[in-house]
């Protein structure tokens, strides 16, 4: 496998993350499995990147090694720097704990996937404020006051959520409660692991219009990993598409999503079911996602690729811009074929303002 | 609402169970009455036997008249046991309740420390078992338990008796204290009490901890892998937070019933412990009155350990809903 040149389109200007040739590995008994393989990848400051791939693509492990918090026996290698608002930008991987432990939740918070049980049953909401507050040691009177600003702007009662036990909450109020939780510390970057996964439709979209609200008034940097591309089309800025634990593409959202330049990204957009597409012309893509074990060699989606050759059994290719100017790229060999050989049957993307 | 209507059931069993108590005088064989009718004409050696005084004195031994209609004896008998009078102890010639107020405080002594020692040392063990899930230290610890776990009570304190008091001589070998030592609040009196509580109490220990401690090994592993330990972590909670009030509370909290349950059952299992070392308990008594066929006394043991468990099992209910917040004990609470 090359190696991925840090190129125009994962390098940003002010960037808040470089995250560079970054893997992931887990020892396993039948080899090593590489969930993340040498990703890099830039988040903007002030910008919502939307990271997106089917389940086992690796995006966990993309959130989870930006806070440096792969689960064990998980090992992360590689580098990312995190760029604060003022101060010196920090090697996060192979941070001392306690340093690690500054950033996380000050700087950095993350919202999990599992919305639903991120509370202690046996303490109230309130507490857990309270005990994030303290640890970090923050004046906790001051920062209960902004907990109850966070969750009025959620559109929670506070007196009522912070008194309540978690198992008192529905799921998207517990939601709510768990992205006031995040922000509470004030921090710069929010990373979600789909956290809209265990909501009803008109949940998802009622908090994704929350995020954009909240990210817009504290110029937050938002990563939000999802594996619902409409989901996340109205809140990305960016859009970076991960196949087989490597970004295929990465581009502006709306660019993405009307002008996508990696078959896989394609694909993915023509098998989004629809309500109004009838089933018989929903497009799934053959095949299945790779192993983690055994990634093919040459472009990882070559065994699904209608466009596949030799060339693309032999050599990977790299996440490349063909004009240095664009920031719209793909890693392809035959970008310039993609458009015509596979066309968007998507009849509509809403814009995204 | 709830523990008025808790208690409200808990008079029920109550009930349930003095009748049942009362049902089992009159139906086993050679009952009290005749037991007393027996050894009467056994020491009077004539059959003129007074009909009314013989009815008299079995009356006074176990509050029922077998000259009265059934509902009159039911009726006498339950009155008198709320009345506290449990009857008359035939071997021991005293009342079953006092008896029973001089035995029951050695054996909630032994028991209170037995089962504290058996779930502190459990829940510790337990969660660093969880810890290290899969180190050798855990499987180790697994393998013990398991064994200790299956090996019964009193075989353990054959054993102890065996080894420790008869062969080397550690430990007193039976009773419940120094004969000669007067009753007080000396340092000499608890030490000597405690000390002749420590085999009894051991063997109880030993063989119970491993129960315990697998099922808070097993609790506290599931826990350990919720999201909201992740996210504890991932918020900077440090360690010894996380794993007593996050893990430790929340493994523990399924154990609180088998807990007050455990102490009721112990009351029961108490009695052949009590006899292997000749601890003048409940348990001593009740095996006393078994093999001396004295009915009262028999039927009060019963009687006190099935309240026992039963006040065990009512507290255990009534307090739930203090330690867990998700089993409301009322409506005061909404969800929403």
């Amino acid at each position: 496998m090359t190696t991925m040149q840090p190129t125009d389109v994962s390098t940003v200007e002010d960037p808040i993350f470089e995250v560079r040739n970054t893997s992931v590995s887990f020892d396993m008994a039948r080899g090593e499995s590489n969930v993340l393989d040498s990703v890099s990848m830039d988040v903007r400051r002030g910008e919502v990147l939307g990271v997106v791939g089917e389940s086992g693509s690796g995006k966990s492990m993309f959130a989870s090694a930006l806070l440096d918090a792969v689960v064990d026996p998980g090992m992360v290698t590689g580098d990312i720097t995190f760029h604060p608002e003022s101060g010196e930008p920090v090697e996060i991987l192979g941070l001392p704990e306690d340093e690690i432990k500054r950033i996380r939740w000050e700087q950095i918070a993350m919202v999990f996937q599992g919305a639903m049980s991120s509370f202690n049953p046996t303490m109230t909401v309130g507490a857990h404020f309270e005990e994030t507050l303290s640890v970090h040691d923050r004046p906790v009177e001051a920062g209960m006051d902004r907990a109850r600003d966070l969750l009025s702007e959620l559109y929670l009662e506070p007196a009522q959520v912070l008194g309540s036990y978690p198992h008192e909450l529905s799921g998207g109020m517990k939601q709510r409660a768990l992205i006031a939780l995040a922000l509470v510390l004030d921090p710069e970057v929010l990373v979600m692991d789909e956290p809209t996964a265990a909501l009803d439709l008109l949940m998802q979209r009622n908090i994704i219009e929350l995020i954009k609200q909240i990210a817009a008034e504290r110029d937050l940097t938002i990563v939000f990993i999802t594996h619902d591309l409409p989901l996340v089309a109205n809140l990305a800025d960016r859009l970076a598409v991960l196949y087989a634990f490597e970004f295929v593409e990465v581009g502006p959202a709306y660019e993405v999503l009307t002008g996508a330049k990696h078959p896989y990204t394609r694909a993915l957009l023509n098998s989004t079911p629809n309500l109004d597409t009838p089933r018989e012309e929903m497009q799934p893509i053959a095949g299945a996602a790779p192993d983690p074990v055994s990634v093919p060699d040459g472009c990882s989606y070559h065994p699904r690729c209608p466009l596949a050759d030799e060339r693309c059994v032999e050599e990977d290719p790299p996440l490349d811009a063909d004009d240095p100017a664009d920031d719209h790229a793909a890693a392809c060999h035959y970008v310039e074929r993609v458009r015509e050989e596979i066309p968007l049957t998507l009849q509509e993307v809403r814009r995204h303002e | 609402m709830y523990a008025l209507k808790r208690v409200g059931q808990a008079a029920v069993t109550l009930l349930s169970v003095i009748t049942i108590t009362f049902a089992l005088i009159r139906a086993l064989p050679g009952g009290p009455g005749d037991a007393i009718r027996a050894q009467v004409m056994q020491s009077g050696g004539s059959s003129n036997v007074d009909m009314t005084q013989l009815n008299a004195l079995v009356e006074s031994y176990t509050n029922v008249d077998p000259s009265t209609p059934l509902y009159v004896q039911y009726w006498d008998y339950v009155t008198s046991i709320l009345q506290g009078d449990l009857g008359q102890s035939i071997w021991y010639g005293r009342p079953v309740s006092e008896i029973i107020v001089q035995a029951l405080p050695w054996t909630v002594l032994l028991l209170t420390i037995a089962i504290l020692l058996t779930f502190a040392i459990g829940i510790v063990l337990g969660a660093a078992m969880a810890y290290a899930e899969g180190t050798d230290f855990d499987v180790g610890s697994t393998v013990v338990s398991m064994l200790l776990n299956s090996v019964p009570y009193y075989i353990a304190a054959i054993l102890l008796v065996y080894f420790l008091s008869i062969q080397f001589g550690v430990f007193p070998q039976s009773g419940n204290v120094s004969s000669g030592l007067e009753p007080s609040l000396s340092l000499s009196y608890v030490g000597d009490v405690l000390y002749h509580a420590v085999l009894p109490v051991a063997s109880l220990v030993i063989t119970g901890f491993g129960g315990t401690a697998i099922t808070m090994r097993g609790n506290a592993i599931q826990e350990i892998g919720e999201d909201y330990i992740r996210v504890a972590h991932l918020r900077g909670v440090p360690g010894r937070r996380i794993a007593v009030r996050y893990v430790g509370r929340n493994a523990i909290l399924p154990m609180y019933t088998q807990f007050m349950i455990s102490v009721g059952f112990m009351f029961g299992g108490s009695v052949i412990l009590e006899q292997i070392f000749a601890y003048p308990g409940l348990g001593y008594y009740l095996l006393e009155a078994i093999s001396t066929r004295d009915y009262p006394l028999m039927m009060g043991g019963f009687l006190v350990i099935a309240v026992a468990v039963m006040i065990c099992v009512l507290i255990a209910d009534l307090t739930y809903s203090r330690i867990d917040p998700r089993i409301s004990d009322d409506d005061a609470r909404e969800a929403y």
